[in-house]
């Protein structure tokens, strides 16, 4: 990874009729990261990924993709491969026809056709008619669009929609595999997190049209958090009780207590923590099963930062 | 514009359009033609109405044979306008305009090149559908009293070439207004039932009812013109008419493509 931003904008912003869709939005994505962009739906995530691919013009803002001014797609889009609300292809066409299609618009090479279909699983499917796919595979056909330029950037608006969990995994390897060398900048939306969650290195997160966190995914759920859970689950509003009374503030989760050390006001070391509340909880007599410090969800993070407790 | 005319033929060459366009060539070959001779006329028939409706002596010259296919042609203005109106209008309701863009974002170029290579197209399967035309009337032409023997003549094929080029701006007049159209209204069935109602009934209806309908109506100026010209308008008052309609037409098309968001 280089500190070179393959996408830049700064103040993106998109009104329709009076409506913000996107609303001074900048960021930076470093080559070869692949980011994940999130936010709930209406957020503003395909209006930002349209703008970057030249499809919506911005009300106000500018940028550069690959180097190139977002108001001249033609000099960068030769090189950024993209699949934005699903995969519009010519239901007539077999998978292959389509893709030589495209391969002449975009001036691509249409020897790599054989490859792209391989790359998604179609490689024996090209010969059939797009209209026949099920959405999984026209969603493949999609992505192996997306691929016929060996793009620099890759963009992708819910790719894993429509796919069976055996399909998510695949794509989800097949966006690892990409971005494995650090050639292909990948910037991919989808409202499933845990999917994000275990391919992303970078993320970017919109809410209401505002970007509201821009990095490392890293440090997206840095803080860590203490799981207490007690072996009898009897135990736990008197677990509650005991850790309240403590002035400790703890969130249940199912059968189990939930401590954030920034949250508690308690030792910010979240080992010396559970070491602390481990001892309290067996000095009054109830044993626990678990005690565990783990790193939140990108889930988790994520809804705390939307309700606006992480702001 | 090279890049989206070849895209576009991957399209059109496939077998089953191939297949398609013969068939459609042959069936119209043999109903327009049997139509037309069979409305053909002595001159001195008081019912010969010039421009529409072809009589045995005009048959009869060296370009009767692919005046036959210039006659027949002027009643399939609808279908063929209907044809681009469709083609294009599918582009923005199935999201394949998105699809393209993301190829060739130069719109007008993009926009310009599937309609260059649809019209190349259309030239072909004119052609085609000429040359079956020809012989579908050669065959019938006898019944009907009308002379074939300068059918094959060189002044024949100057006629026909003539013949085709006429129907070729014919058909061009239809793309431009039909991609212009459905650049527009966006939506296949509304582009359709637009183009439909404005090129079929109303036109006809407003110039039974208005008879400077016939010189200013563009629908009814390309029929003018494939047709050789009408008593109410000439040929080339038609053709520069319909022409400056496709010029703003063209302009309109462009500058609206140009600025508009592709969300869908």
């Amino acid at each position: 990874m280089t500190t070179t931003p393959v996408l830049a904008v700064e103040g993106l912003t998109k009104h329709y009729r009076g409506r913000v869709a996107v609303d001074g939005v900048t960021f930076a994505l470093p080559r070869g990261v692949v980011a994940g962009f999130i936010g709930p739906n209406g957020a503003g995530k395909t209006t930002t990924m349209a703008m970057l691919l030249g499809l919506v013009r911005p009300t106000r803002g500018s940028g550069t993709v690959l180097g190139e001014p977002l108001d001249r797609p033609e000099r960068y889009l030769r090189r950024v491969g993209a699949l934005v609300e699903g995969p519009a292809l010519w239901p007539a066409l077999t998978g292959t026809e389509n893709l030589r299609a495209l391969a002449r618009l975009g001036g691509h090479d249409e020897a790599r056709i054989p490859a792209v279909l391989d790359l998604v699983g179609l490689d024996d499917r090209g010969g059939d008619r797009f209209g026949s796919y099920s959405f999984g595979m026209k969603q493949r056909l999609g992505i192996a669009a997306a691929l016929l330029g060996d793009p620099e950037l890759l963009v992708l608006d819910e790719p894993t929609n429509g796919l069976d969990p055996v399909g998510m995994s695949e794509m989800r390897d097949l966006i690892g595999r990409l971005a494995a060398d650090g050639s292909t900048t990948v910037l991919v939306s989808s409202h499933l997190l845990g999917e994000l969650e275990q391919v992303s290195d970078w993320l970017l997160v919109i809410d209401a049209g505002r970007l509201v966190y821009e990095g490392p995914a890293e440090g997206f759920s840095a803080e860590r958090e203490v799981v207490l859970a007690p072996l009898d689950p009897a135990d736990l509003v008197a677990l509650a009780g005991l850790l309240a009374r403590s002035g400790v503030a703890a969130v249940p989760d199912g059968d189990r207590l939930v401590v954030r050390p920034a949250a508690s006001g308690t030792p910010s070391d979240p080992r010396a923590l559970a070491a602390s509340l481990n001892a309290a909880a067996v000095s009054a007599g109830i044993a626990l099963a678990q005690v565990h410090v783990r790193r939140p969800t990108l889930e988790s993070t994520y809804f705390r930062l939307l309700e606006g407790e992480l702001r | 514009m090279t890049r989206a005319y070849r895209a576009e033929l991957v399209k059109l060459l496939r077998r089953r359009v191939l297949l398609l366009t013969v068939v459609v060539a042959a069936a119209f070959a043999a109903l327009g033609a049997s139509l037309v001779l069979a409305a053909a006329q002595p001159a001195s028939a008081p019912s010969a109405v010039p421009g529409r409706v072809a009589t045995v002596e005009s048959l009869s010259r060296a370009g009767g044979g692919t005046e036959v296919f210039r006659l027949a042609v002027s009643f399939a203005g609808v279908f063929v306008f209907v044809v681009f109106v469709g083609a294009m209008a599918a582009e923005f309701a199935r999201g394949t305009f998105r699809t393209m863009l993301l190829r060739e974002p130069r719109r007008v170029r993009l926009l310009a090149g599937k309609l260059a290579a649809l019209l190349t197209y259309a030239a072909a399967a004119l052609a085609l559908t000429m040359a079956a035309t020809w012989l579908v009337a050669l065959l019938r032409a006898p019944s009907v009293g009308v002379d074939t023997g300068s059918w094959a003549s060189l002044a024949a094929l100057r006629a026909a070439a003539g013949d085709l080029g006429a129907v070729l701006l014919w058909v061009t007049g239809y793309a431009v207004l039909g991609t212009a159209l459905a650049v527009l209204l966006r939506s296949v069935p509304v582009a359709l039932a637009v183009g439909i109602a404005w090129a079929g009934p109303f036109e006809h209806l407003v110039q039974d009812a208005w008879s400077p309908a016939s010189r200013t109506f563009p629908g009814l100026l390309l029929e003018a013109f494939v047709a050789g010209g009408t008593p109410d308008v000439s040929a080339g008052r038609a053709l520069a008419t319909v022409g400056t309609y496709a010029a703003v037409a063209a302009l309109v098309a462009a500058v609206v493509v140009s600025r508009r968001d592709v969300a869908t």
